[in-house]
């Protein structure tokens, strides 16, 4: 196989996630022409960034063959945690910010702990831990409430021209924290592990160390992603973070990232969350009523879910599709 | 004299190791659920009677029926997590259409539909097109929510319960609850297919390696449909006996049977890489993750404690006895 046509195998998720985001706006647009004005670009990059943040941290997971059920929950604890400790003025924002990053990073610690050296499985383990998350965000906040002092949901979700601040957050945070990560050795470690877990323990990596900072980078997405939440409803919700378990992965499956691990890019699944958010926004423009809302945002996910498994129809046979 | 006294090495033999790993693994399942039941008991006497302990039976049976779906599904390898949505969809579809229709019959063909459609739509995805069951299963999931949503939306709920679901929810034979009875039945037919239906040999062939499984002629694509159809019969039927236990069928109603079936078969000794376990171990990871809930209810603490407990207690479960392998 020549360079170029790994490059393009390497990127195929992110180009068809690309393909269907210029169709899905093409439509959009011609059903509500504002959506390319400024305020349109930033309502649907509001509605699509938290999802991404989440599908990034998913991710970090699933690069390392793991998998994080957990992610819905930590967003809904740092949300409440947020939403019911954050005050108006400069230090009352900036130490619940850095409290919610540590809480995520402790909760991506406890994540990481349990899998990588308690040895559960990590279906199981952040399953259970998941448990653990929200009962402690229904601790923290019983029922929806609190709030967010308009300067930090300002700074968040504000545009600035065409270019709408959570954008700005989305890329800053993935070009501060992803890319440093995955450049560096660690990067190529959680590769390595994800890839084949017994020839990178031969080869003499780190395997717990690089397990358990996957998912404390999941952890830390999740909290941004939470914060960025907060930001946008002013409020808390200890139910907010259901829905991203299962859009994470959508979206990071859309992206061309192998839920079996070692493959994958961080551009796919920040394009995929974007389609998939922006399909569900856009059903309401389409007069979709509100209680089909369910019903197509599943058949979205096992129509996207299915054209990926459409390759199946290009094996050979089942057995050299068994093999891969 | 000397010959009949055994080598000192194999005196030394712990009892436990005479077992094979998976016995003991089912030893463990029992006996974590004694532990359980004995800190039900320490927290309330009222666990020593039959009143009690007859609702935790249904309670267990509830998830107990759900989890032989659910533990054929983890043996092969995959997991089915469109459960709770195919609960309340078949209880709703099922208590409205035979009222509609005056015959309680037409619930238990709701029943079969359901959960025929269900576990062959699940069949396509998993099976045909290759997604991970994980992401497949939640999207069913979702998708029959909606579906539910519709349907609820435009036709009115019913009190109306088919007389034959409150019976095998409520009723009782000579003193025994009669869903206690329809889970050993099945709990019976269920370990006698995996240990002595070719189909146990086949799911136990595929769970250990599908490309070894398919070169020796298994039909994967059969084994497949069948495990997640009758996880589908599993949960749908599991529904309309929910119906028939509260009197009503509502939306949300089998939200909270998506996590205690899957943890009832990783207490019961099942292995989540497939394979390996049965379904003599899950009966009694069923009855300890009922004894944990009810013995939590029981502590009377806020829905966030109790999650937080429910949770850490089973990650601990877990991460003492369920260890993965290297």
């Amino acid at each position: 196989m020549n360079k170029s046509r790994r490059v393009l195998d390497k990127h195929a998720g992110s180009l068809s996630c690309a393909l269907g985001l210029v169709v899905i706006i093409g439509l959009y647009a011609l059903r509500q022409p504002l959506i390319l004005s400024p305020f349109g670009i930033a309502s649907l990059a509001n509605v699509s960034v938290a999802l991404a943040l989440a599908a990034v941290g998913q991710t970090a997971v699933l690069l390392v063959a793991g998998l994080d059920l957990s992610i819905g929950a930590e967003i809904t604890l740092v949300n409440c945690f947020a939403a019911t400790t954050m005050s108006a003025g400069a230090f009352g924002i900036a130490w619940v910010v850095a409290a919610s990053l540590l809480i995520g990073l402790a909760m991506g610690f406890l994540n990481g702990v349990v899998v990588a050296y308690g040895r559960v499985e990590p279906l199981i383990a952040t399953f259970c831990t998941s448990f653990i998350f929200a009962g402690a965000a229904l601790i923290i906040l019983p029922r929806p409430g609190g709030s967010i002092p308009d300067g930090f949901a300002g700074a968040l979700t504000g545009s600035w021209g065409p270019l709408p601040f959570s954008l700005v957050l989305l890329a800053g945070v993935v070009a501060l924290v992803w890319l440093p990560v995955f450049t560096s050795r660690l990067g190529r470690y959680i590769v390595a592990v994800g890839d084949d877990a017994s020839s990178a323990r031969l080869s003499g990596l780190p395997l717990q160390r690089v397990e358990l900072a996957s998912y404390m980078l999941a952890g830390f997405f999740a909290a941004v992603a939470a914060l960025f939440l907060a930001a946008e409803t002013t409020s808390g919700d200890p139910s907010i973070g259901g829905i991203y378990t299962l859009n994470s992965l959508a979206a990071a499956v859309l992206g061309g990232v192998a839920l079996t691990g070692g493959r994958g890019t961080v551009l796919g699944p920040i394009l995929g969350s974007f389609v998939l958010s922006i399909i569900l926004n856009a059903l309401g423009v389409f007069n979709v009523s509100a209680f089909w809302q369910d019903f197509i945002e599943g058949l979205v996910l096992m129509v996207v879910l299915g054209l990926g498994g459409l390759r199946v129809l290009r094996a050979d046979s089942w057995l050299a599709l068994l093999r891969q | 004299m000397t010959s009949a006294v055994p080598p000192e090495g194999e005196a030394a033999t712990p009892l436990l190791a005479r077992f094979s790993p998976r016995t003991q693994r089912v030893l463990l399942s029992y006996v974590i659920l004694l532990a359980i039941y004995v800190c039900c008991v320490a927290v309330s006497r009222d666990f020593l009677t039959w009143s009690t302990m007859r609702l935790q039976l249904v309670q267990a049976t509830f998830i107990g029926l759900i989890t032989i779906g659910e533990t054929f599904a983890i043996l092969i390898g995959q997991i089915d997590l469109s459960v709770p949505w195919t609960i309340t969809l078949s209880a709703v579809l099922g208590t409205n259409l035979s009222a509609l229709y005056g015959h309680q019959w037409v619930a238990f063909a709701v029943v079969i539909l359901i959960g025929g459609a269900v576990g062959l739509l699940n069949t396509l995805g998993v099976y045909v097109l290759r997604v991970h069951s994980l992401i497949w299963t939640l999207s069913v999931n979702l998708l029959l929510q909606g579906v539910a949503l519709i349907y609820t939306n435009a036709v009115a709920p019913t009190t109306h319960i088919p007389a034959l679901a409150r019976f095998l929810a409520l009723g009782s034979v000579s003193g025994v609850p009669m869903a206690f009875v329809v889970w050993a039945f099945f709990s019976a037919l269920t370990i006698l297919a995996l240990t002595r239906f070719r189909f146990g040999r086949y799911i136990y062939a595929i769970g250990n390696r599908q490309t070894t499984a398919l070169l020796s002629g298994v039909p994967l694509g059969r084994v497949h449909a069948l495990v997640f159809v009758l996880s589908g019969l599993g949960a749908a039927f599991v529904g309309l006996m929910l119906s028939g236990y509260s009197s009503q069928a509502y939306l949300g109603m089998g939200n909270d049977y998506l996590l205690p079936p899957i943890a009832a078969v990783v207490i019961g000794g099942t292995r989540l890489s497939g394979g390996d376990g049965g379904y003599f171990g899950s009966i009694a990871g069923a009855l300890t993750v009922v004894f944990l809930q009810a013995m939590l209810i029981t502590l009377n603490v806020s829905e966030g404690s109790r999650q937080v407990v429910f949770g850490a207690i089973l990650l601990s479960l877990a991460f003492l006895f369920l260890k993965r392998g290297r």
